[in-house]
């Protein structure tokens, strides 16, 4: 019966009668176990050092078991978070966007000078600055096709330059409303903590279950294939540049909150390096094709809590730097190992 | 068709040999690529290597040229034995590779490319430029190659490019070039350059190996031949010794003379008759690939694409779905014309391709079997900017159930299936799009038997069902059995069809050699004797 | 043993190239601040904080003429000048310097003052002084960008016969043969200054905690040593408890501080080596529910117009001054130099100190 047309889906009840029960097999082999300690560690060793090293805080630290030690640490690490939560999406499609501390002095410079149409409206130009900056990247990546750490690093040298130019001399804020956001809280938990965790949830839910996540994670995974099976590539890369510029506008206006000043030479200086670290760190293969959102979040807090236990033993700066390096290789050593034992 | 004076007299395995090896075996993770082979190359002369995908050339090349240590047997070179360590030490011999990639800096001039490495030396060390190019003149004019050699090599074409790396070759005085697929990207007139060029080397004496899967250009340019298959050398001697049948029958492994197997398909075209063709393919040319190819395809047909390697199989079927750009051309849809070049626009037409390169092209490793085969559906399963999760489970479930995909989980990863497995993984994820027109390419490659007859069996169901079917396959038995009719392509354009009382593997094979009178002659013996 | 030291030594320096290029966690070679000092022992008007000359170290004798320069006679109301400023202008330090250097040139009445700013980076410097000399500069005011490496600009110079004031940044080259002289200020003696700014906000006893500049930056190891050397050797009652880099910007001073405080909470005073770190300081502070300026004393360095606002709020209890307006000494010393003077290899300048007692009344003088 050669009827034209498509190929239906066929029912559940049409199969089992052609082709009896489902069985299920290949289950992994001995080669696969092997391969799956390796693949605990990346996944889970973020947790396990995190855990680690809150349970020698305990022991060593003074004053480490309070509330506002936790307070304080998840104040100062929103903003790392945040622009982590962006450049994990970037890193998921196999890219790098090194121009996220460029987008935070822009969008800190934007403070200061639009305050004059209220805070609101200084904010949403803030964002607005993300926006154009990722566009940019967006554009020169998926449309030009420029590999991403080029483009990026493009952006970030001339972003950081508008920003000098736009932003002159360090500027205070004063504005209440911009102060309250920085230093404020409500029930406790202060609004950056609530503005870091909501992001957070927001960029978890999209990863697992929305359209756009599910074909980030494709694409990262294998570029060819995806385009073969007509996901829209190129809408796709230009959306995860957009929305790592605009995590890190936010990320720019939350630390001017915080310091109450905007000084475009220096804020956000070497935050890239940072939110690279906490998704790799989180498990995140630089490789792309997966997002691991809450591996990212411990990645950032274990890096907060590794540079707090520095600074409460006064470990000097050389030192503090080198611990950091042996973090971030080790991080990148366990995923080449998992890589290996894929192969 | 010895060119030269010299080439008279070149027996394989002579004492004479400039390159030679005895028993030479390579194996890779158990596979072995190359089994006890016997290779001779003498001075003044050109051979040819050939052989389909797998059979172990490009291992042989690397084992000739210090890539790889054979894990046996032994390399002479002008009968002496030698061991290459390393790249570098079959170079210092005087042995030069010219790939089909050129290797080469395209920011540098002709003449600093030529002496990369040698530059001639002035005063305080630095480059002489003069000199350089002076001896890059001398080089090229022995070759009667017409280009600037203070020209960026970039700016020339691919076909110049290569010449320079020949060129590059000879200034380093080597005695033996070999060419991996030289032609695969020029065109004639620079096949035509390229071939002078090796013919000058050869008449001065050089051994040049010379890989290509243009079956008219070993006889154009080749005084012998060796043919490797599964690794083996199945047969050296004088290119002038062979016909195109007997070549290509050696290469698949098949008797010329083997019994013509049954007709078409079970359901003879009766069926077929008077329906309009659901896909259409008209005058498809891509550039130095396909040149204006054309087939139709009607409903509930499985069309077989045959070709040799490199004749434009898999190009034509990239193409048509929009992967490959072609540069005219049109593909018709069940009478509609199709957005050209664009995948998206295919898989709106209800067209859906499985790649040949499963890993590279099709699977995403890292994701479950259930992410894999919903990713064409994704959007289509979606509302609202959110995947429904149930109606990807409900799809799932149904394929791999339908499919026998043997899984411990839909959330398995890909990565840790069978091939066989995975195969299956990327036929629901294009049937899950209910497609209209199935392009598969290479189906049943590198998967296990039982595997392979279900998925042949699925794809009879499939045609049964009224989908159009186009099939490639290298294996002979596949297409003949399988495909109610058969497209024949050589070197990129529609070599001639086999359908009805013609289709059989022996008509094949002629019509694979590129001889479609000796194919209708081999019938008509058949039902003579 | 030697050489195990000094394997050591390597160790630690790859890994820590290994760790900025990996973590990065600091910006080395940046520093805000500047050298300073005081006003004007000649003078000028406006109500401009003017340099004073502390000492005209003298270290070679006689210093420098035009004749041993082996330069040409020059009217400077007649001449082209360049400046080539090292770091952008958004740093208030720069943005004086830039200004004060202006301003002098238009009061001496030159003929043309070339800017050009380098922002931060060796070869653009290089280029810079290069595009000048061929614009025509007759006299260059160069803020190096780095000790060394100006090499080429320098011989460029000299090729050309332009004789080079180098200010603020000291070069390794050689004095009245590279360039004229130095004039900047002793940056070690602001760190001992510091000290005793500490102990009288203090009363003499506190624990105090350091906020470093950029690691690798002679304005921090100057700063620090001085500091430290004054405290050991005068004040024996402030002991220091911590030193973390914040590396000269006011968020990291915030956050470096909130972490230092929160672990420690013995903590009573607080030295920053630039007013960024300082004010960033401030905010922790308060964000820890203490009182800057009282509960907890703040000083640091450069004179900044928000920091000595911060000494007038109570806030900061004392800034040592780092004097940016570098026009006239320049100029003047330009003027002394082609009117046949000697000038020393070093003209150290004198900085002032803002505190509670006369920060008020000098708020103008603040850059």
């Amino acid at each position: 019966m050669a009827d034209a047309g498509p190929a239906r889906v066929p029912t559940l009840e049409a199969i089992d009668e052609k082709f009896g029960p489902p069985e299920q097999t290949d289950q992994p082999s001995g080669y696969f176990r092997r391969m799956v300690d390796a693949d605990w560690l990346r996944r889970n060793g973020v947790y396990a050092t995190l855990a680690l090293l809150i349970g020698v805080n305990v022991v060593i630290t003074d004053n480490f078991v309070s509330s506002n030690t936790l307070r304080l640490q998840l104040v100062q690490v929103a903003p790392v978070l945040i622009v982590a939560l962006g450049m994990a999406l970037v890193i998921g499609t196999e890219g790098i966007d090194l121009s996220v501390g460029a987008t935070i002095a822009l969008a800190a410079a934007i403070i200061p000078l639009y305050i004059g149409y209220g805070a609101p409206g200084a904010i949403g130009l803030a964002l607005f600055a993300g926006v154009v900056t990722g566009s940019f990247a967006g554009l020169l990546v998926a449309g030009v096709g420029v590999q991403p750490i080029v483009a990026t690093l493009g952006i970030m040298v001339a972003g950081r330059g508008v920003a000098n130019l736009l932003g002159g001399e360090i500027k205070s804020i004063r504005d209440p409303a911009i102060v309250s956001l920085g230093t404020d809280s409500v029930a406790g938990v202060p609004y950056v903590v609530v503005i870091a965790g909501a992001v957070s949830l927001v960029v978890w839910g999209v990863v697992r279950h929305s359209t756009y996540g599910r074909q980030l994670v494709a694409i990262g995974g294998n570029k060819r294939a995806a385009e073969l099976a007509g996901l829209p590539v190129k809408r796709v890369l230009a959306t995860t540049y957009v929305v790592s510029g605009v995590l890190a506008a936010l990320a720019g206006v939350l630390l001017a909150a915080r310091s109450r000043a905007s000084d475009p030479t220096k804020i956000g200086l070497l935050m890239e390096l940072a939110a690279i670290t906490a998704v790799v760190v989180g498990g995140t293969p630089l490789s792309g094709g997966q997002v691991r959102i809450v591996g990212t979040i411990a990645g950032a807090l274990l890096i907060q809590i590794i540079g707090a236990t520095l600074i409460a033993h006064d470990i000097p700066d050389s030192t503090a730097q080198m611990v950091q390096a042996v973090i971030v290789v080790a991080a990148v050593y366990v995923q080449l190992g998992v890589r290996r034992a894929n192969r | 068709m010895p060119g030269g004076a010299d080439a008279i007299d070149r027996p394989a395995n002579s004492a004479t040999s400039l390159l030679e090896t005895v028993g030479v075996d390579k194996s890779f993770g158990g596979v072995r690529a190359v089994r006890d082979v016997d290779f001779s190359l003498a001075a003044g002369e050109i051979r040819a290597l050939v052989g389909e995908n797998g059979a172990g050339k490009s291992t042989l090349v690397k084992v000739l040229t210090g890539v790889y240590p054979p894990d046996a047997g032994e390399i002479y070179f002008e009968g002496e034995p030698v061991t290459f360590c390393r790249p570098l030490d079959a170079q210092h011999v005087g042995i030069s590779t010219v790939y089909q990639e050129v290797n080469l800096v395209p920011l540098l001039s002709v003449a600093r490319n030529i002496f990369l490495g040698r530059e001639p030396r002035g005063r305080l060390g630095l480059v002489d430029v003069d000199e350089m190019n002076d001896r890059a003149r001398a080089i090229t004019a022995r070759f009667a190659i017409d280009l600037d050699v203070t020209e960026e090599l970039g700016r020339l074409g691919l076909g110049a490019q290569q010449m320079v790396a020949l060129a590059r070759a000879v200034s380093v005085e080597s005695r033996v070039v070999i060419m991996d697929e030289p032609t695969s990207s020029l065109e004639a007139r620079e096949v035509a350059t390229l071939f002078k060029v090796a013919r000058n080397l050869r008449d001065e004496g050089v051994g040049l190996v010379f890989v290509s899967h243009r079956l008219d250009e070993l006889w154009q340019l080749c005084d012998s031949v060796t043919i490797l298959r599964d690794g083996r050398n199945v047969h050296s001697g004088a290119m002038a010794d062979l016909d195109r049948l007997t070549l290509v029958s050696m290469m698949l492994g098949r008797d010329v003379d083997e019994v013509v197997e049954h007709g078409a398909t079970e359901f003879g075209d009766s069926h077929l008759q008077g329906r309009e063709p659901v896909l259409s393919v008209s005058d498809v040319e891509v550039r130095n690939r396909l040149h204006g190819v054309s087939f139709d395809v009607r409903p509930g047909e499985v069309v077989g694409l045959a070709g040799l390697l490199g004749s434009g199989r898999s190009e034509t079927v990239k193409a048509v779905y929009g992967a490959l750009h072609s540069q005219s051309g049109s593909v018709e849809v069940a009478g509609r014309r199709i957005k050209p070049n664009s995948v998206r626009g295919a898989l709106r037409a209800s067209v859906a391709m499985l790649s040949e390169d499963r890993k590279a092209e099709g699977i995403i490793s890292d994701l479950s079997v259930r992410d894999n085969i919903a990713l064409a559906v994704l959007s289509r399963c979606s509302r609202a900017g959110f995947v429904s999760e149930s109606a990807i489970d409900r799809l799932v479930e149904t394929f791999v159930r339908r499919l026998q995909i043997k899984v411990s989980s839909p959330r398995q990863k890909v990565r840790e299936l069978s091939g066989g497995n995975q195969q299956k993984v990327l036929l629901a994820r294009w049937l899950c799009t209910e497609p209209t027109v199935l392009l598969l390419d290479e189906p049943t490659r590198g998967i296990d038997v039982g595997a392979k007859s279900e998925v042949q069996a699925l794809i009879d169901e499939l045609a049964e069902q009224g989908l159009g079917v186009v099939l490639i396959s290298s294996e002979m038995e596949e297409l003949v059995e399988g495909a109610d009719r058969i497209v024949v392509l050589r070197d990129g354009h529609v070599e001639g069809e086999l359908d009805g009382a013609t289709l059989s593997s022996s008509e094949l094979l002629a019509a694979l050699a590129g001889d479609i009178d000796t194919a209708d002659a081999l019938a008509q013996e058949h039902a003579d004797g | 043993m030697q050489r195990t030291i000094q394997y050591r030594w390597r160790l630690l320096a790859a890994a820590g190239l290994v760790s900025l290029a990996a973590a990065g966690c600091t910006d080395s070679g940046d520093d805000e601040s500047s050298p300073s000092d005081a006003s004007g022992a000649t003078g000028t008007e406006g109500g401009d904080d003017e340099q004073v000359v502390r000492t005209d170290v003298t270290s070679k004798g006689e210093g420098c003429t035009l004749e041993q320069y082996g330069a040409e006679p020059l009217d400077l109301t007649d001449a082209v000048v360049g400046f080539s400023q090292s770091e952008p202008d958004t740093a208030a330090f720069r943005a004086a310097e830039t200004k004060s250097i202006r301003e002098a040139a238009e009061q001496v009445g030159v003929k043309e003052l070339l800017v050009t700013n380098a922002n931060n980076e060796l070869p653009k410097q290089i280029s810079d002084i290069q595009d000048m000399l061929n614009q025509g500069a007759q006299f260059l005011i160069v803020a190096p960008v780095n000790s060394d490496g100006l090499d080429p600009a320098l011989a460029a110079a000299k090729e050309a016969g332009v004789p080079v004031l180098t200010i603020d940044r000291k070069v390794t080259n050689e004095p009245c043969s590279d360039y004229i002289a130095f004039l900047g200020s002793d940056f070690y003696q602001q760190g001992q200054r510091a000290a005793d700014a500490m102990n009288e906000a203090t009363g003499g006893e506190g624990q105090v905690a350091i906020l470093l500049g950029s690691s690798g930056n002679n304005v921090t190891d100057n700063r620090n040593a001085g500091f430290k050397d004054q405290v050991e050797e005068r004040y024996p009652g402030l002991e220091i408890v911590a030193e973390q880099t914040a590396n000269f910007a006011r968020d990291e001073g915030q956050t470096v501080t909130e972490q230092l405080l929160q672990s420690n909470s013995e903590i009573t005073a607080i030295y920053a080596h630039n007013d960024e770190m300082g004010l960033g300081a401030v905010t922790a502070v308060e964000a820890a529910g203490k009182a800057p300026g009282d509960d907890i004393k703040i000083v640091s360095i450069d004179g900044t117009r928000n920091a000595v606002q911060a000494i007038v709020d109570g806030q900061i209890n004392a800034v040592i001054e780092s004097n940016p307006r570098f026009g006239p000494l320049a100029f003047e010393t330009a003027q002394k130099f082609y009117d046949g003077e000697a000038i020393p290899e070093d003209v150290i300048i004198e900085d002032d100190e803002y505190n509670s007692e006369n920060a008020q009344e000098n708020l103008d003088k603040a850059f």
